[in-house]
């Protein structure tokens, strides 16, 4: 349950960070009409977007390699 | 529960003489493409031919920019297939999953390396990416879903894929026990372990094929959504990058399964059935690419502006027309083989490896001949038509690329079964 619940929250959290990072953080959407459209409103904020990606294609790894409990053995 | 294995499978864990010979060859090559990009660090992009575009009359992306998107191209078929045997449970395809999810890894791998070739500062250029770069650009998208994303996704894949045979070859005493266990990361061969494999791979598959669809595309669209460069400036871009990914990709796993076969022991699993499906693949792609070629062809010919037509003239009649036609030719050429294997119904494996080549270098070709005539011949200001041709540096560069790629491949192949062990595969 918990392994579930820990692979969850990697995938919301990773689609999330894109999203955020996407929308809100990086530079901003629209048709540039000062400074502000050329730079991130974040520094580093395409970094959040990668680590969104990666974190959801972790999440697989996590499902597989992380030991299932052990009341889930028996 | 599966057979314990006597001892490591396909010849993982033996380097033969021959082997020893192949290696130093590829990283006697490999060394000399890295001392280019010395070169080309040290002393400046001035040993390479490209120059600017207009006032200097060359091209600013060359040989590096063909390659970043031909070793891309060459990654897709890998996790497609993979994907394939997964999704549609192609099992005929199973023996080539693996060493087609190594081929994209490998690709993606060589890929970034191209984009480094490219950079004149290529710390400089890491650093603005990860601190400038705008999600919306498709430039972005080319270093996130393809670079980092694809890639990373691949690599799962494969690790993930690989547990059940890692925990096999652990059994075996061997100086590798170390790194299967690694590997294998506690895997214990039951059917609960199986089941989990099972549901991951399939969504794992379920995430990378629409990625690597938007990946590919975002490539095309790199040069299909500048308006202002005739001969880039086309909707057909993104589709075509994605077709010609096919048959390149397809076209070199067909030649990595045709050398395994001959040199791995134990490799009888790549039989007449799985080089059939790999041919009618590479047929369907072919003539799916070649409609859109003369799609293309037409559209610019028949309606194009003034500068469009250049770049089609210089393509068809003038300076690129060697290389356009030989590029065409070792297109039409394999599809024609193709179609006699398939309609004949014939086994040849030297048709298929013979078609395998003749795309991949036609494929290395188009990569040419879209990225870098679109400059020389396609700028909007009134400049005279400029030219581009290769430095040595650049082609050792990409020489050594290819034998790092084919290094990389020789050297998996001696660590980890390149084929899934018959009874353990899930």
């Amino acid at each position: 349950m918990r392994r579930r619940l820990v692979v969850w929250l990697m995938v919301a959290v990773g689609f999330g960070l894109q999203a955020v990072t996407y929308l809100f953080l990086a530079t901003p959407i629209g048709r540039p009409t000062d400074d502000s459209f050329s730079n991130p409103r974040i520094p580093f904020a395409p970094v959040l977007f990668i680590l969104g990606v990666v974190l959801v294609f972790l999440a697989a790894v996590v499902y597989e390699v992380l030991p299932e409990e052990k009341h889930h053995d028996r | 529960m599966a057979a314990r294995l006597e001892r490591l499978p396909f010849g993982v864990g033996q380097a033969p003489g021959r082997w020893k010979l192949w290696i130093a060859v590829l990283t006697a090559i490999a060394i000399l493409g890295w001392y280019g990009w010395y070169l080309e660090i040290s002393r400046g992009m001035i040993v390479t031919g490209l120059r600017d575009i207009g006032p200097m009359g060359g091209a600013t992306w060359g040989m590096d920019v063909s390659f970043i998107v031909y070793f891309v191209g060459v990654s897709f078929a890998g996790i497609t297939v993979a994907a394939l045997v997964r999704l549609a449970e192609v099992k005929a395809l199973r023996p080539i999953a693996r060493m087609a999810e190594v081929l994209t890894v490998v690709a993606l791998v060589l890929a970034a390396f191209a984009i480094m070739y490219d950079l004149g500062h290529p710390l400089r250029g890491i650093v603005n990416l990860f601190k400038y770069a705008r999600p919306q650009s498709p430039f972005f998208g080319t270093f996130t879903l393809v670079i980092s994303g694809y890639l990373f996704a691949s690599l799962v894949y494969l690790y993930l894929g690989g547990r059940a045979d890692a925990a096999r070859c652990a059994e075996v005493p061997s100086r590798l026990q170390g790194f299967y266990r690694l590997w294998a990361a506690g895997y214990r061969d039951t059917p609960a372990a199986l089941e989990r494999h099972n549901r991951a791979s399939f969504w794992l598959a379920i995430a990378i094929v629409p990625l690597l669809v938007v990946a590919h595309s975002t490539l095309g669209f790199v040069f299909g959504l500048q308006v202002g460069r005739p001969g880039w400036y086309s909707a057909l871009q993104a589709p075509s990058f994605v077709l010609l990914a096919g048959v390149s990709g397809i076209g070199m796993l067909i030649l990595v399964a045709a050398v395994v076969r001959r040199t791995v022991p134990g490799s009888d699993r790549l039989n007449e059935v799985v080089f059939r499906w790999l041919g009618n693949a590479l047929m369907i792609l072919l003539l799916a690419y070649l409609y859109f070629m003369v799609v293309e062809l037409l559209t610019s010919i028949y309606t194009g502006a003034e500068r469009e037509r250049a770049v089609t003239e210089a393509l068809l009649g003038g300076r690129y027309a060697p290389v356009y036609w030989s590029a065409v030719a070792l297109l039409v050429i394999p599809l024609s083989l193709l179609l006699m294997r398939y309609f004949r119904r014939a086994t040849g494996l030297a048709t298929l490896v013979a078609s395998g080549v003749m795309v991949n270098l036609s494929a290395m070709a188009k990569r040419f001949l879209i990225v870098v005539p679109s400059q020389t011949h396609g700028t909007l200001l009134p400049y005279q038509a400029g030219s581009y041709a290769p430095t040595w540096v650049e082609w050792a560069e990409m020489a050594g690329l290819i034998a790092f790629g084919a290094l990389l491949l020789a050297v998996f192949a001696k660590l980890f079964p390149i084929m899934p062990v018959e009874g353990g595969e899930s």
